[in-house]
């Protein structure tokens, strides 16, 4: 079951790594879009894929559910790292089993993301990391927690959910984004992958002639 | 091209079965509402109604008994066909009179005057009455009511109130006839009477030989004379004719004939095209309600039906799709986020800090 639970998220994951990203960031529209879930699982799946170190961060300053799963609501993170309280190797959890590690929000009223901050952070103090996944709050109620990360990753991914998440909505927030070709995950979808992929190149083909 | 137009069309057609199937229970509420009731107050009708027509046979008079002078006023009663006697026998029972008075001739007389609203009462029954044209020739009165006796009395009378009034309105048109042809008549007379009298007066004052101007005096005067006798025979016989065609039609019955008399039916089924009506106007209103709760849907909570539909935010692309992901005796999101948070987290007998 683990196997077959992880394996939903190969396709991401297998993308991410042909791309050669090493960091990518979460967000969505609306919270409940499952964001968390899907960093968590792509996660796990591009440990066990590249087989090297992967560093998921909670950076959603909104709502850290991810540091919430991990049982660290009380431990230093990564608020508290750009606080310059804590050492960065302190505040990283490494998960038993697999390459993954992580690191929980912290103290949120210790700092916010800034520009800077978080250039620093990419660049430096997890350079180790070969893969850095941030798992971020939604565009239309954390834009502030948001954007400082949108220039600095390699891939900033948009999850929508299938038949749910309003259009309307969904230009909004990558209005706010505010990148050149906005990526969409599509959370949910109903129909199996291997084939909507095929059907899309064959769409995209067939509009190209 | 029909790729093109299928990449193009799928998304659209799935955000329609997406809102469907989303909506699918209420959709199904609506029909059971819309449809239930529709049929059983169509099977409701079907089995409670009783209906009694009657065909009857039109025909247009002769020519010969139909006056074509454009100055007669009782044309437009005696030249009818079946659109015509229909129309007429329609606008009869739009009128409140006739209804009573057909009404009166019923056993449904007592209740006309015992019913609280007499207006009420008498639309109720112009409601249950039907005229139609069959053909040309051919027309049908039918009346529907819950039991069976009712619609028999009710066409009858009809006819009888209707053979009343049309009998009444030929007589008046008759007189009225009659008495213009008479004034026309008296004035003929009289100007006859003048022309003989000036006639009779230049013969007695010219004895003898006349001189040319007076001979040509005395045939206008002649002429005069002639005119006006000429006139009276016509008016005479004009007033002759339509008496006697408005009598014989009155007598013979030609143009309005019932060739099938309304009888009482056994069994109910004199709903049957109303309950038709009720049964389709239900499922109509049960698609139409359903249809516009799926455009409504679709259009007023608009979103990415499927991983084609992600075209519409362009510049925007797809990046890759999630399945979604069946936890064995559940299956909701949470689940999911539960199974990979124990694999991450728990997994780790105990996190330690690198």
């Amino acid at each position: 079951m683990t196997a077959a639970l992880t394996h939903s998220f190969d396709g991401i994951a297998s993308r991410i790594d042909a791309s050669g990203a090493r960091s990518v960031g979460f967000t969505s529209t609306l919270a409940g879009e499952g964001t968390s879930t899907i960093a968590l699982g792509t996660a796990l799946a591009l440990a066990e894929l590249r087989q090297e170190k992967v560093l998921l961060v909670d950076a959603n300053w909104i709502r850290p559910s991810l540091t919430s799963d991990a049982h660290q609501d009380s431990a230093l993170g990564l608020a508290d790292h750009l606080a310059r309280r804590t050492d960065l190797s302190k505040a990283i959890r490494s998960l038993g089993r697999s390459h993954l590690e992580f690191l929980p929000i912290g103290d949120r009223d210790a700092a916010r993301p800034t520009l800077r901050g978080l250039a620093t952070f990419l660049t430096t103090d997890v350079a180790r990391f070969p893969t850095v996944l941030i798992d971020l709050p939604p565009v239309l109620t954390g834009e502030m927690y948001v954007l400082p990360w949108a220039s600095l990753l390699d891939h900033l991914f948009v999850v929508l959910r299938e038949a749910a998440t309003p259009l309307p909505l969904v230009r909004q927030a990558l209005g706010k984004i505010g990148l050149g070709a906005p990526e969409i995950i599509l959370n949910r979808s109903a129909a199996a992958a291997p084939e909507l992929t095929r059907s899309l190149i064959a769409a995209q083909t067939a509009g190209f002639r | 091209m029909v790729s093109q137009w299928r990449a193009r069309s799928v998304p659209s057609v799935r955000r329609y079965v997406t809102a469907a199937m989303r909506y699918r229970w209420v959709i199904l509420g609506i029909l059971a509402v819309v449809w239930g009731a529709g049929l059983a107050g169509a099977y409701h009708e079907y089995t409670t109604t009783y209906e009694s027509q009657a065909t009857i046979w039109v025909l247009r008079p002769s020519p010969e008994l139909s006056n074509t002078n454009p100055e007669d006023p009782g044309t437009p009663v005696i030249q009818t066909v079946a659109s015509q006697q229909a129309e007429l026998l329609s606008q009869l029972l739009r009128s409140d009179s006739f209804v009573r008075e057909v009404v009166d001739q019923t056993s449904q007389r007592s209740a006309l005057r015992s019913a609280p609203n007499e207006m009420a009462f008498l639309a109720g029954i112009r409601k249950r009455f039907d005229v139609e044209t069959l053909g040309t020739n051919m027309l049908r009165v039918s009346y529907t009511t819950s039991d069976p006796r009712t619609p028999v009395e009710m066409v009858n009378a009809a006819l009888t109130v209707r053979t009343e009034r049309v009998l009444q309105a030929r007589a008046t048109s008759t007189a009225a006839v009659g008495t213009l042809y008479r004034r026309e008549f008296e004035t003929a007379q009289a100007q006859a009477l003048d022309a003989a009298r000036e006639l009779d007066a230049f013969k007695t004052s010219h004895t003898g030989t006349l001189a040319p101007a007076d001979e040509s005096h005395l045939a206008q005067l002649q002429l005069a004379v002639d005119f006006a006798q000429s006139r009276l025979n016509e008016l005479r016989g004009r007033a002759d004719r339509a008496a006697v065609a408005a009598a014989v039609l009155e007598m013979s019955g030609l143009e309005f004939e019932v060739v099938d008399e309304p009888r009482e039916q056994g069994t109910p089924s004199g709903g049957g095209r109303a309950a038709a009506i009720l049964a389709l106007v239900s499922l109509a209103a049960g698609s139409l309600l359903a249809g516009l709760l799926v455009f409504a849907g679709t259009v007023l909570a608009d979103h990415v039906a499927g991983p084609l539909d992600v075209g519409r935010l362009a510049p925007a692309r797809l990046f890759a799709t999630v399945p979604r992901v069946a936890i064995p005796g559940s299956g909701s999101e949470r689940d999911l986020r539960t199974a990979l948070a124990r694999i991450a987290f728990d997994d780790a007998e105990a996190s330690r800090t690198v």
